[in-house]
């Protein structure tokens, strides 16, 4: 064991050097340990056998996972710049948080990123974060109740008549503009034309179908849960959690049409300690396409690998997002519109909650 | 003379501990409250009054976003609810436990004692479990032919109030029992002998006798309530948000700690007020079961 875990360190030292050779980027000495904070379990676990170990492998440098859900995440960080004792490297973020969160973040240069750049599609590298999974948040809906028409957009879903029973809406996450960009959507407004967003239109059309929404729900398990106990008949759903509700068994689908992107990206904490490894593991993320495919049916997420999703069969890659049939229906949100309205858009959404 | 004999600690023979051995005693539980509790609470005290800048505008904001103040009046109002019931449904229980001898009475005080050693959180779980549309109570009504629909009865503010009720029951029984059991027998066999009917006794002497008992009781259970998370947040909706989670919310997903802070001083303001009131007008000291 040891043996081969010293031949496997000479070895990445042979191709480390030998690399350096062409990408001068490669040859900086690493720090020796990477500290990245992801939710734990099944995300955890899977990044930990597909990229974390490998990483280590290659480049000798010791990865220490720090399982914590986003919100958490955020405010330990925050604690930590406050107190100037920075832990945290690599931190997981979303689209908005990628332009409103700048000055808690460092600025990527994607040019030194070179496998992101060959190997991820063309928006995978932004100024603040690396694209890691990519998914949406759709409608999932019980097939067993809607036998004969499925709902498909979110006019369906503000369709009590046609499609009566319970529904669940999050209260978590981006809900303060997830929930309006389905609403401005369910009363007829075209995806192109949501930003900037109508938000008095949207939460005149929230009112009528607030009646239905039996469950306000705060987490992945939540929406899993209620699909499940059939608490409610139709939720707008994380699309992995929807698809692993699906490989259950349970008679559930889901319709990506019109079903609003939502990328999960890495991104390098201002002060994070261990700089260059956390730069070096953004672009080893995207280094070995063999690794996403595994990575992908485990995690239920699609990575923002070019590669990768090709090498799935049609029928299978149609439960990702970044399929190319299911990536023209998805609504791509205007973040920077979104992070610069995002005190109006809380405050709004707390307010009508709350009422 | 009541009050200056509790101002000092006192051995079990009877004399007086010395200022020293009453300092030295006392240190080590000061000093941890001070360490983890009070200095904490004053530095997020100083962040909302310095942060971003020497400012009053976080307690303005509090004041003058109608959220916020919903959401305080309804925890006030949640934890109001909570006392009530618990008053209502604690009483009896007390009240039996204090009479009943042997094993039943040793059952009681499990059944009482018990659920305080699992976790809310479990707790509070069961109960979503039996409030669901397909849950336990629902199933049995349908079953009953009681209802053709499911009741919605999670995420709903009585599921919330019984809940809570549930974890918070323990805090008012306890209270009430010491208060009920330190009432001599003597007094309601005096009373007897007077010719007061079972009624008039429970009403004239054993209940003003039992209310500080009451009170303590209502104390711990109304500021535990306004203080309550899990379990509004799992069996409540949104409407039902109290103020610590709002806190949460603030702290966790909008990162704006000097408002959170705000918010927090606000609280511990009215806290501090509402026991000082009760303290003053009920007589604290009295209420911890040395009604002698």
């Amino acid at each position: 064991m040891l043996k081969t875990g010293w031949m496997w360190n000479s070895a990445a030292v042979v191709l480390a050097s030998v690399l350096s050779g062409a990408l001068p980027a490669a040859a900086e000495k690493l720090e020796d340990q990477l500290v990245i904070a992801t939710t734990g379990g099944l995300m955890g676990n899977t990044l930990a056998k597909y990229f974390y170990d490998p990483f280590q492998k290659a480049k000798n440098v010791e990865i220490v996972p720090v399982a914590i859900e986003v919100p958490d995440q955020w405010a330990r960080a925050k604690a930590m710049q406050r107190t100037g004792k920075v832990e945290f490297d690599i931190v997981t973020a979303t689209g908005p948080d990628l332009v409103g969160r700048t000055d808690m973040l460092e600025k990527i240069d994607c040019a030194k990123l070179p496998n992101v750049q060959k190997f991820g599609v063309s928006d995978a590298c932004q100024p603040y974060g690396v694209a890691r999974t990519t998914g949406g948040m759709l409608i999932t809906y019980n097939t067993e109740t809607f036998k004969n028409k499925a709902p498909k957009t979110w006019a369906d879903f503000w369709d009590v008549k046609q499609f009566p029973g319970p529904r669940g809406l999050p209260d978590t996450g981006d809900s303060d503009w997830w929930v309006p960009v389905a609403a401005l959507l369910a009363d007829g407004v075209k995806p192109e034309q949501l930003f900037p967003l109508d938000i008095n239109r949207a939460y005149k059309k929230l009112d009528e179908i607030r009646p239905n929404v039996a469950v306000w729900w705060k987490t992945g398990d939540q929406v899993q849960q209620i699909m499940r106990s059939r608490e409610v008949v139709m939720a707008m759903s994380y699309s992995g959690r929807a698809l692993a509700v699906v490989k259950e068994g349970i008679p559930v689908a889901m319709s990506w049409d019109q079903a609003i992107r939502d990328t999960g990206y890495m991104a390098v904490l201002k002060g994070a300690p261990d700089l260059k490894a956390a730069m070096a593991y953004l672009d080893f993320f995207y280094a070995s396409s063999d690794a996403h495919v595994p990575f992908m049916r485990a995690v239920n997420y699609a990575t923002a690998s070019k590669s990768a999703i090709e090498l799935l069969k049609p029928e299978e890659r149609n439960l990702y997002a970044t399929s190319p049939e299911n990536y023209e229906k998805l609504v791509k949100p205007d973040f920077a519109w979104i992070g610069e309205h995002r005190n109006e858009l809380r405050e709004r959404w707390m307010a009508w909650l709350t009422r | 003379m009541m009050e200056a004999r509790r101002s000092h600690f006192w051995r079990s023979d009877g004399r007086r501990l010395s200022g020293l051995s009453t300092l030295l005693l006392l240190l080590p539980f000061f000093a941890l409250v001070a360490f983890v509790f009070v200095y904490p609470i004053l530095q997020l005290l100083v962040i909302s009054i310095l942060e971003p800048h020497p400012t009053s505008e976080n307690y303005a904001r509090v004041v003058e976003n109608p959220v916020h103040m919903r959401v305080l009046l309804r925890t006030l109002w949640t934890a109001t609810l909570v006392t009530a019931l618990s008053v209502v449904l604690g009483f009896p229980v007390a009240y039996y436990m204090s009479r009943a001898k042997g094993t039943v009475a040793a059952l009681v005080a499990v059944c009482v004692i018990l659920p305080l050693w699992s976790s809310v959180l479990v707790r509070t779980a069961a109960w979503s479990f039996l409030f669901q549309r397909n849950g336990l109570i629902n199933s049995a009504l349908m079953s009953l032919g009681l209802t053709s629909q499911p009741f919605k009865l999670l995420y709903t503010q009585s599921a919330v109030v019984i809940a809570m009720t549930h974890v918070l029951l323990p805090f008012m029984i306890l209270p009430i029992y010491g208060a009920l059991r330190s009432i001599p027998s003597d007094y309601a066999r005096a009373a007897a002998v007077l010719g007061a009917t079972r009624l008039r006794t429970f009403l004239e002497v054993i209940l003003p006798l039992s209310l500080p008992g009451v009170v303590s009781g209502s104390l711990l259970v109304f500021l535990t309530a306004i203080g309550f998370f899990i379990t509004p947040a799992l069996l409540g909706s949104p409407q039902e948000m109290m103020i610590s989670t709002l806190v949460s919310k603030q702290i966790r997903e909008v990162l704006d700690w000097p408002f959170a802070a705000a918010l927090v001083g606000v609280l511990t303001v009215f806290v501090t007020l509402l026991a000082v009131i009760f303290s003053k007008t009920l007589r604290f000291d009295r209420l911890m079961g040395n009604a002698s």
